[in-house]
C-alpha cells in the first residue's frame, strides 16, 4: 500500500473537479481540508487479499444477522434502543432476497504487518461517490500507467435496478437537512435516473405503509414506491414522532438497507459471538479481524486494583456512534473531550463496550508527513463492490479525516 | 455562468478564508426549478449600483468597521439581503464568505425554506463582486441566511429543507486567534440558537462577541453558556 501525489500545480482543479463533478460537497471540516493530496495505491496481492477477508467477514455477518432475526431471545447483550428492539419482533417476513445488503469493512493496516478491522458500517454506510467518482477523476491527473478502481457506484445501481421493475420508483430517505447527507443520495439518484428510474429524495417521514407496501406521501410526489433505499440511521430513524415508522420493519417494498442491518451495527455485535457459535455460526473471521472486544465492566476487573495497564490498552467506544466519534483515543481527543467520553462510559456503560486496541501503521507522504488509514470496502448482496478510504495524521479517523480515492495496481479484475 | 465559474468568483484561488465557502448552493445553481426575481440585485449590475451601496454605507454603522485583522464579521440576515450586504462589506475591503448550505427541494414539493432565491442572489451578486479588487488578505465576512431555522410544516408531506449551520461549517477559535483575530461581529436581529452556540465556544476561547443590526453600533454581549438541552 502506498500514497501518490496529486501533483501540486492540478491539485486545485482537482479539488474542484471533486466538487462540482463527483458530489464533494463538504470539502472543509473546522480547520480541515477533507480533500487528501494523495491518492491510495494498493498493490493487486493487497486488493486480492482484502476482497478475500471482506467476503468472509460478509459471509459471516450476513448467517449472524439472519439468525439473530430468527432468535431474538439471543441479543439481549446487543443492547439494542429499546424502541428499536421492539420494532425488530416484526422483522419475522424478512426475505433477504427480496432487499439490497449493502455493508462497508473498516480495514486498517496493523505496525505487524496484517489487517485489523475496526467495525462494519451495515445500516447506513456512506462515501458512495468517494468510492466511485473520486479514483476516476484522480487517475485522469496521475500520470502513472496500469492503475484501476473498482466503481462502487455501478455495483450498487446494478443492485437496486436488479430489483426494481422497468422504470420503478424509489424514494431515497434521508435527513433533508443535512447537506451532506443529500451529496450521498443526490450521487445515487443521478445514477438510477440515467437508467430512467423515478427518483424521489424524501425524508422518513414521508413513507407511509399500508399492507406492507410503501407509498410516498411527499408534496407532488405522492404514490406507491417500488423500492426505498434508507439513509436515515436507524436509532434515529425511531426517534420521529409521531410514530408512523414501524413499517419500515416489515416491508415487502425492496429495502436498502431492511432494518435487519441493526444487530451488526451496534458495536456490541461481537458481545453475541459466543451465543452465535454455540448454534454453529462461525464467526472465525471476524475473531481473527476485530480486536478483542468486552464489556465495560469487564475491564475494569481486568484492571483490578492494581495500575491502569489494562485501561490503557484497551479504548472505549460507543455502541451507536458513527465516523469515528466519541471513541476514547486519548492522544487524538480534542481538549476536554477525553474526559468527556471517560464520564459518559462511567455513566452508560451498556451504551458502549470495551476494545483492545490496535497500532495503525502510518504510510509515509511525500513530503515528511505520516498518514493513518482507514479502509472501508463494500460489499452489496454478498459481492465485493469497492473501497471508501479516508486518511489522517491522527490515529483516530474521524469527520477531521481526509477522503482520498483508492487505486488497484495490475490489470482490470474481470 | 456556471456554477463552477460562480464559486470561483466567491472562492477565487490564493485568498484567504475561501477554503470556508460552501459550494452547496453554485453545485445546485444549475438545477434550480423555480424563476426567482430579486429586484435589488439588478442594481448591482451599474453604476447606480454603487450609488444606492454608498448611500446605504453612509447611513450604516458597518462604516465604523474598517477592515482589520482583528474582527470576522458574521452576516445573519434573511437570505437575499445576506447576499446583498456581503457585497456591500466586499465593496469595504471584506472577504465575503458565503457558507450557505441548504439544499433544493424535491421537484414537484413545497418545501419549508426558500433556499432557491439565495442561489439567484449570489448568482447576481457575482456580476458585482468580480468587479471589486478585494486584497487577499482581507478580513472575511461569512454570510448565513437568517431563514435557514424555518422548519415549521404546516403539512407533513413538505419537504424539509431548512439547516443549521455548525461549529465545522467555520474556523475554530484558535485558527482565527492564530491569524490575529480578537473579536466576532455578528450582522442581524438577534443570535440564532445554532449560532449562539459556536459564538458561545469562540467566547469561552477568549473571543469578544458584538451584534449589530446593521445600522445602530455594534454592542459587546456576553453570551450565556446555553442550556443542555439547547447544545443538542
Amino acid at each position: 500500500m502506498r500514497l501518490i501525489q496529486i501533483p501540486k500545480d492540478k491539485y486545485d482543479e482537482y479539488r474542484l473537479t471533486l466538487l462540482f463533478d463527483c458530489y464533494k460537497w463538504d470539502p472543509q471540516f473546522l480547520d480541515h481540508n477533507t480533500v487528501a493530496r494523495y491518492a491510495l495505491v494498493l498493490s493487486r496481492e493487497e486488493h486480492d487479499e482484502l476482497r478475500q477477508l471482506t467476503l468472509e467477514l460478509d459471509k459471516e455477518t450476513r448467517a449472524a444477522e439472519e439468525f439473530l432475526n430468527r432468535h431474538q431471545e439471543l441479543t439481549k447483550s446487543l443492547a439494542l434502543p429499546r424502541s428499536v428492539k421492539c420494532q425488530m419482533k416484526r422483522m419475522g417476513n424478512y426475505v433477504p432476497e427480496q432487499h439490497v445488503r449493502l455493508m462497508r469493512y473498516d480495514f486498517h493496516p496493523t505496525v505487524e504487518g496484517k489487517w485489523a478491522v475496526s467495525e462494519v458500517n451495515s445500516d447506513v454506510p456512506g462515501g458512495f461517490a468517494e468510492g466511485s467518482f473520486m479514483p476516476r477523476a484522480a487517475l485522469e491527473l496521475i500520470g502513472e500507467t496500469g492503475l484501476w478502481y473498482q466503481d462502487f457506484g455501478k455495483t450498487l445501481a446494478d443492485a437496486i435496478t436488479g430489483k426494481l421493475p422497468s422504470g420503478g420508483r424509489i424514494m431515497l430517505v434521508h435527513c433533508t437537512s443535512y447537506s451532506d447527507d443529500r451529496q450521498v443520495m443526490q450521487f445515487l439518484g443521478d445514477r438510477l435516473e440515467e437508467r430512467g428510474f423515478r427518483v424521489i429524495y424524501g425524508a422518513a417521514d414521508h413513507v407511509r405503509f399500508r399492507e406492507g407496501r410503501a407509498f410516498s406521501i411527499l408534496d407532488g410526489n405522492e404514490g406507491e414506491l417500488d423500492g426505498i433505499f434508507r439513509f436515515t440511521p436507524l436509532e434515529w430513524l425511531t426517534d420521529i414522532k409521531p410514530k408512523r415508522w414501524q413499517g419500515y420493519f416489515n416491508t415487502t417494498t425492496m429495502s436498502c438497507n431492511h432494518p435487519v442491518a441493526m444487530f451488526a451495527q451496534t458495536k456490541r455485535f461481537p458481545l453475541v459471538w459466543d451465543k452465535l457459535e454455540q448454534q454453529g455460526i462461525s464467526m472465525g473471521m471476524w475473531r481473527k479481524l476485530l480486536p478483542e472486544t468486552v464489556e465495560v465492566k469487564t475491564v475494569k476487573k481486568l484492571q483490578g486494583k492494581k495500575s491502569d495497564t489494562k485501561e490503557k490498552e484497551f479504548l472505549y467506544k460507543p455502541a451507536c456512534g458513527r465516523v469515528g466519534e466519541n471513541i476514547s483515543i486519548r492522544e487524538a481527543c480534542a481538549e476536554g473531550e477525553y474526559e468527556k467520553i471517560m464520564r459518559d462510559v462511567k455513566r452508560h456503560p451498556k451504551k458502549y463496550l470495551a476494545q483492545k486496541r490496535f497500532h495503525s501503521k502510518p504510510l509515509n507522504g511525500n513530503e515528511g508527513e505520516q498518514f493513518h488509514v482507514c479502509l472501508g470496502s463494500y460489499t452489496v448482496d454478498g459481492q465485493h463492490a469497492g473501497y471508501y478510504a479516508r486518511i489522517s495524521e491522527s490515529p483516530r479517523i474521524d469527520s477531521n479525516a481526509a477522503d482520498i480515492p483508492v487505486l488497484i495496481e495490475g490489470e482490470v479484475a474481470k | 455562468m456556471t456554477g463552477k465559474e460562480l464559486y470561483r468568483i466567491w472562492a477565487p484561488p490564493g485568498a484567504k478564508w475561501v477554503e470556508w465557502v460552501r459550494p452547496v448552493p453554485f453545485v445546485e445553481s444549475e438545477s434550480c426549478s423555480k424563476f426567482y426575481y430579486v429586484p435589488e440585485m439588478k442594481l448591482w449590475a451599474g453604476n447606480i449600483a454603487m450609488n444606492v451601496c454608498n448611500q446605504v454605507d453612509n447611513s450604516d454603522a458597518v462604516r465604523n468597521m474598517a477592515p482589520g485583522t482583528d474582527t470576522v464579521l458574521i452576516v445573519d440576515l434573511p437570505g437575499a439581503e445576506s447576499v446583498k450586504k456581503g457585497i456591500e462589506l466586499a465593496g469595504k475591503g471584506y472577504r465575503p464568505i458565503p457558507i450557505f448550505n441548504g439544499t433544493i427541494e424535491q421537484k414537484g414539493a413545497r418545501a419549508t425554506t426558500d433556499n432557491q432565491s439565495v442561489v439567484e442572489a449570489l448568482r447576481q451578486g457575482a456580476e458585482r463582486l468580480k468587479t471589486l479588487e478585494i486584497q487577499k488578505e482581507a478580513p472575511p465576512a461569512f454570510l448565513l441566511d437568517s431563514n435557514r431555522l424555518n422548519r415549521f410544516k404546516m403539512d407533513v408531506s413538505l419537504f424539509d429543507n431548512s439547516w443549521d449551520v455548525y461549529p465545522q461549517d467555520l474556523p475554530s477559535a484558535d485558527y482565527c486567534k492564530a491569524q490575529g483575530v480578537r473579536s466576532v461581529v455578528v450582522i442581524g436581529k438577534r443570535f440564532s440558537k445554532d449560532l449562539k452556540k459556536i459564538l458561545y465556544a469562540y467566547q469561552k476561547k477568549g473571543l469578544e462577541i458584538f451584534l449589530t443590526n446593521g445600522f445602530a453600533e455594534p454592542k459587546r454581549i456576553r453570551i450565556r453558556r446555553p442550556l443542555r438541552k439547547e447544545k443538542e
